[in-house]
């Protein structure tokens, strides 16, 4: 199959293969500037590039307020976790097994915050929880983002159960296993990895996110609320030390949870 | 592993009930009761709560409840509201199509210039790694590469080509849509690149075989089975940047706000909590008339071979 592919290309991909290549060096200079200015002993964020410090990350997390942010957005990633991929475990067993009334209507009201901008998601909780005269802390975020998070859990753990099939499933069922058993050991196994990369990605978008976080948020700030206060004024070598951090942490995240994701999918 | 070795305890029971079971049964409420409940209570109610809220007035930082449109039309008729919206339209379009443009190459590359799935899934995971990146600190690289004392002007200065930092190359549209392009591309990518994967081999071949040229196949074929993952990128990249706040606000100049800025402002300074809701749900009326064209670009993309 890949190699007939190889052989009847549908075009010259010269062209197209160096466009990839500089397009690839698009994606990746500015992760790369913002990552080495961090180590840059210039009190200004720029060149030149005066010599090389781990001064920013010792500022960064001597500062109280910064770790204050960090721990603030652990929890809600945590938060997060423990609200969507649970949520977002039943509606995907539910929807892979059953047939209702207003399914599509289910499935894309619960896609909506993935499609339509953060602000949104943030507004129209805000003023549910305005309305229902529910102070804003970080509860209501974590309710925020693992509402709007819980797609992800749908999408994965979807996914696995429609490529699995529900011939074990079925069989399990007609052998006489009840609702729990099927669930432990024909289910769950198969869906671990799922599970896994869902709870990861979920981690990672909760944490870091700021657009619901900005509207739901009472007086505890995560760390993409304090960068966001910093940089409205000015860039700092602490910015990216902070951001340097965050790329580290989503990025590794996302890596163990996409290879968590295809080592399944590459089994038959 | 086998259900049949992994389920202890098997009893005899009548296969047709069971059967019954698993497709129509009280159960379903058991998995699907608190994930539509949870969806109900805080999507659905949300979006009630802000049409209520958008209906209404604020006056005096007061909301005063009422069942007017005049908010909707205020959006639409005066000014900032009005070039505010065709600011934010123009730049999610620009960032849709630029993203497109410069997404499809890589796509056809993976897509058609890869041989094993595992180059392929590595490739797909370096698309997607800088869109997993955190969005704000990938706003603020701009500005460190943009910005008076930035990777391009302290780099140049440096030089000596010129003396003092370009001013054009931040806080205006530019640098905004050059941001949000940044972001999206990879979204962009990925979409088109789904749908070159669905391309059946033997549609290639075959055409190959009938003597079509390279150039021929792709206007042909890879291109017009491509279109619909093209339009899905670029919705989804036009409904995301569209209301984007982030970039305007650290990258873009006062003549470049955006829609989602105006709800800062609205819910801030203005404290005009109607208005906030109006701009809201128009954004999601815009985003849910292009979600609907891109669910029949959907139905309509199945290649049947």
């Amino acid at each position: 199959m890949a190699s007939s592919k190889q052989k009847f290309r549908p075009v010259s991909l010269h062209i197209p293969w160096t466009a990839t290549v500089l397009i690839f060096a698009f994606l990746y200079a500015p992760i790369f500037v913002m990552v080495s200015m961090s180590f840059n002993t210039n009190h200004s964020v720029g060149l030149p590039y005066t010599g090389v410090t781990l001064h920013w990350y010792a500022e960064l997390f001597g500062r109280t307020d910064m770790l204050t942010a960090m721990a603030n957005s652990v929890i809600v990633g945590v938060g997060a976790v423990l609200l969507a991929v649970p949520l977002g475990l039943l509606a995907a067993i539910g929807l892979d097994r059953y047939e209702f009334v207003g399914k599509e209507i289910f499935r894309s009201l619960v896609m909506m915050p993935l499609v339509l901008p953060g602000v949104v998601t943030g507004v129209a909780l805000l003023n549910l929880m305005v309305m229902t005269h529910v102070p804003l802390s970080l509860a209501t975020v974590i309710v925020g983002q693992g509402t709007s998070l819980t797609c992800i859990t749908i999408g994965e753990v979807f996914g696995r159960l429609q490529q699995v099939g529900r011939s074990q499933t079925e069989a399990a069922f007609n052998l006489g296993a009840s609702e729990g058993e099927v669930f432990w050991h024909v289910t769950l196994p198969n869906i671990r990895s799922a599970l896994l990369a869902s709870a990861l990605m979920t981690f990672s978008l909760a944490a870091d996110d700021l657009a619901i976080t900005f509207f739901l948020t009472g007086r505890d700030n995560t760390l993409s609320m304090v960068l966001w206060s910093m940089l409205r004024s000015q860039g700092s070598p602490i910015v990216n030390a902070a951001g340097t951090v965050m790329i580290i942490l989503t990025l590794g995240l996302f890596s163990t949870a996409l290879t968590l994701s295809f080592s399944r999918r590459a089994r038959p | 592993m086998s259900a049949e070795a992994a389920v202890p305890g098997i009893r005899e029971r009548s296969t047709i009930r069971r059967n019954a079971r698993l497709r129509h049964s009280t159960v379903a409420v058991a998995w699907l009761g608190l994930p539509v409940a949870w969806v109900l209570v805080f999507i659905l109610a949300p979006y009630l709560v802000n049409i209520y809220f958008s209906l209404g007035s604020s006056e005096d930082y007061a909301f005063n409840p009422g069942f007017s449109l005049a908010n909707y039309q205020r959006i639409v008729t005066v000014q900032p509201y009005a070039s505010v919206l065709i600011n934010s339209t123009r730049i999610g379009a620009l960032t849709a199509l630029i993203a497109c443009l410069i997404g499809y190459p890589v796509a056809l590359t993976t897509a058609f210039g890869l041989e094993s799935s595992r180059s392929r899934f590595v490739v797909q995971l370096l698309i997607m790694l800088p869109w997993w990146a955190s969005y704000l600190v990938k706003a603020y690289a701009w500005r460190t590469i943009l910005g008076s004392k930035g990777l391009i002007n302290s780099s140049l200065i440096h030089l000596g080509i010129i003396t003092k930092p370009l001013g054009f190359l931040l806080y205006n549209e530019f640098s905004v849509v050059l941001t949000l392009t940044y972001i999206f591309t990879p979204l962009a990518t990925l979409s088109i690149l789904n749908q070159l994967e669905r391309i059946p081999v033997s549609l290639i071949e075959a055409a190959s075989n009938f003597g079509a040229t390279r150039l021929e196949v792709f206007t042909r074929i890879v291109l017009p089975i491509s279109l619909p993952g093209v339009l899905t990128g670029a919705i989804i990249t036009f409904a995301l940047s569209f209301g984007d706040f982030i970039a305007p606000a650290l990258l873009g100049g006062s003549h470049s706000l955006m829609i989602s800025s105006v709800i800062l402002a609205q819910l801030g300074v203005a404290n005009d909590r109607a208005m906030a809701a109006a701009i809201a749900m128009l954004i999601v009326a815009v985003a849910f008339l292009l979600i609907i064209l891109m669910k029949r670009l959907e139905r309509s993309s199945a290649i049947q071979v």
